[in-house]
């Protein structure tokens, strides 16, 4: 079944295109990833989708209705920036929150602690929000936006200027929440091998989708693999035939895939003592795909 | 309905708990009492006591109708003064993000607009009570002149004033997009809000066509009115010390608890038919333009 289906999604400022006819659709449980730069479009589809902007055109379906107010019921979203109250206590923002849902009294007693119980917010929930460090915050973010217990988790470049451990927390809390209740998890990033992890990735340039596939079907297709050697002499390498480069202490081989690498080694076993073989990333299959280096984003 | 009080009181809470704004919000009024009574108060007996020249007043009338003028002439200014500072919250939401948080949820936007004019509307009122409250230990203190009518009607002005000034900042604030934009806007209703309603000045000393220009803004007709009932009872027991009618009347022209619309004495019926007209007009701005808002998006 389909948690998210989108047709000929169009949304128009004026003469400006920001999404410009895009389809794609994001089964039940996977953890799907929308990669793109700066001004691709992927913001204003999650604004389209959340109910926060009215499409041009197009038809959206959530958990297999058509998109209404309701739908909004089965979506949790976590913004880039926190937007929770920071003078008041994580306690009295998620109480808040919640009664927007209609959650109220011995419900809400009962979900705030299961939310305590999974996120270890029991240190902090007299806290105000603006005294919480980053990596409390982003809890207390993931809280507010699993407070009524949505199907669908929407995580809008969640981990954007966070230290790498804080990072590395926020998605130990998401991959677990995936795990023990099988949530779909909609993710924007800049990061490249957040994309890497994800069931499924669409990339998105000019408002237009440049491609729709799993991480490795992509890499097969737009990335080249490469085969790191080290303890050989440049003549050696020159007489393979294939392209290569300086890497570090050793040489880096590019060839098209594993297939190529592997005939490679088996036939000049001599030169392959100390190497290794590494698939090509999603930064290349971006580059491939938008002419845009990673780094640009 | 749940979720709408929900809302009202998250935005009261996010403004009292705010210290930064609650704290001078509440100071203010009091400053400004001190303020009237330490280098106005003298320049309002000696003009009381010029009107009366020829005829002997006690001290204690005096006073009380100097105290008169100057608490109606704060609790006018601060109906709206106060009405801007607490709309604050809906722009702070619009900048920090906050208001999209609630636009995911189930909530609609004209609920989340409604919150926002009611919690203004009490944060509002609970402070310019706080300030009458002030006034009235002052009045007590110096001659207490007001029948229990003039104190209900008082205390009916306020609740009017403030839903009048609630509704001008919500139509104002649907339009500014930053602090900055907040703080300038508030100072320059602070500097210019009390003269052009007729507050720090009585209109009668103004020149004709200033005085004409003034009594279209609606905001004049709330302040004769606080005028006329804090005041009224203490000119009216200015005949008991065989002060003439003609006399009394001229004093209450002069110090605009009766208000003249070219020459033409206003109606007190008048007064309140324009001051909830015009509030409900403003509030009509107010959802005509938060429509369009959310047609443009």
């Amino acid at each position: 079944m389909k948690s998210i289906e989108i047709r000929h999604l169009k949304k128009y400022y004026g003469a400006i295109k920001a999404v410009d006819d895009i389809s794609f659709s994001v089964s039940e449980g996977e953890f799907f990833a929308f990669l793109g730069v700066n001004g691709a479009g992927k913001s204003t589809t999650i604004s389209v989708l959340c109910g926060r902007q009215e499409k041009t055109d197009g038809q959206i379906w959530i958990g297999g209705k058509e998109q209404s107010d309701e739908m909004k019921r089965i979506l949790g979203v976590v913004f880039q920036d926190s937007v929770l109250d920071k003078s008041l206590t994580v306690r009295e923002n998620l109480a808040c929150r919640a009664a927007l849902y209609g959650i109220g009294g011995e419900m809400f007693t009962r979900r705030l602690s299961e939310l305590t119980e999974t996120l270890s917010l029991g240190d902090i929930l007299k806290r105000p929000v603006g005294k919480l460090s980053g990596g409390q915050r982003r809890r207390v973010d993931l809280a507010r936006a699993l407070v009524h217990s949505p199907r669908i988790l929407i995580l809008d470049e969640p981990t954007t200027g966070l230290d790498p451990n804080t990072r590395r927390q926020v998605w130990s809390v998401v991959h677990a929440l995936r795990k023990s209740q099988h949530i779909t998890v909609f993710l924007t990033t800049h990061y490249m091998e957040e994309a890497a992890d994800a069931d499924h990735v669409v990339i998105l340039d000019g408002g237009k989708i440049k491609a729709d596939d799993t991480p490795l079907n992509l890499k097969n297709r737009y990335a080249f693999d490469a085969i790191t050697l080290y303890h050989v002499g440049e003549k050696a390498l020159q007489n393979l035939s294939v392209p290569y480069e300086r890497a570090g202490e050793g040489w880096r081989i590019r060839v098209e895939n594993t297939a190529q690498a592997t005939e490679l080694i088996v036939k000049n076993p001599q030169l392959f003592s100390d190497y290794e073989v590494t698939k090509g990333g999603m930064d290349e299959v971006f580059l491939a795909v938008t002419g845009k280096r990673a780094e640009a984003l | 309905m749940k979720c709408f009080w929900a809302l009202v009181g998250r935005n009261c809470k996010v403004f009292f708990k705010d210290k930064g704004v609650f704290l001078p919000s509440l100071i203010s009024p009091l400053i400004l009492l001190f303020l009237f009574i330490a280098f106005l108060g003298n320049v309002y007996r000696d003009s009381i006591r010029s009107v009366v020249a020829g005829f002997e007043i006690s001290e204690g009338l005096v006073e009380s109708i100097a105290s008169g003028w100057l608490v109606s002439s704060l609790i006018s200014v601060c109906a709206v003064t106060i009405a801007f500072t607490a709309g604050t919250v809906m722009v702070q939401d619009r900048v920090t993000g906050a208001r999209d948080d609630f636009l995911v949820s189930p909530v609609s936007s004209g609920t989340l607009s409604l919150s926002y004019f009611v919690s203004t509307y009490i944060v509002t009122a609970t402070m310019c009570f706080f300030a009458l409250g002030a006034g009235f230990i002052y009045m007590v203190a110096v001659g207490w002149h007001l029948s229990f009518a003039e104190f209900v009607l008082t205390v009916a002005d306020t609740l009017l004033l403030v839903l009048f000034g609630t509704a001008l900042s919500s139509l104002v604030c649907g339009f500014l997009k930053s602090q900055g934009a907040v703080t300038a806007v508030e100072a320059t209703v602070s500097a210019a809000y009390g003269f052009l309603c007729g507050a720090y000045m009585p209109l009668s000393q103004l020149t004709e066509w200033l005085k004409n220009i003034l009594m279209f803004f609606p905001g004049t007709y709330g302040t004769g009115l606080m005028h006329l009932h804090l005041m009224g009872g203490a000119i009216d027991a200015m005949a008991e010390e065989g002060i003439p009618p003609a006399m009394i009347a001229g004093m209450k022209e002069g110090f605009d608890c009766t208000l003249q619309f070219f020459s033409s004495e206003v109606p007190v019926w008048t007064c309140y038919a324009v001051l909830a007209g015009a509030g409900a007009i403003v509030l009509g701005l107010c959802i005509v333009f938060n429509l369009k808002r959310k047609r443009k998006e």
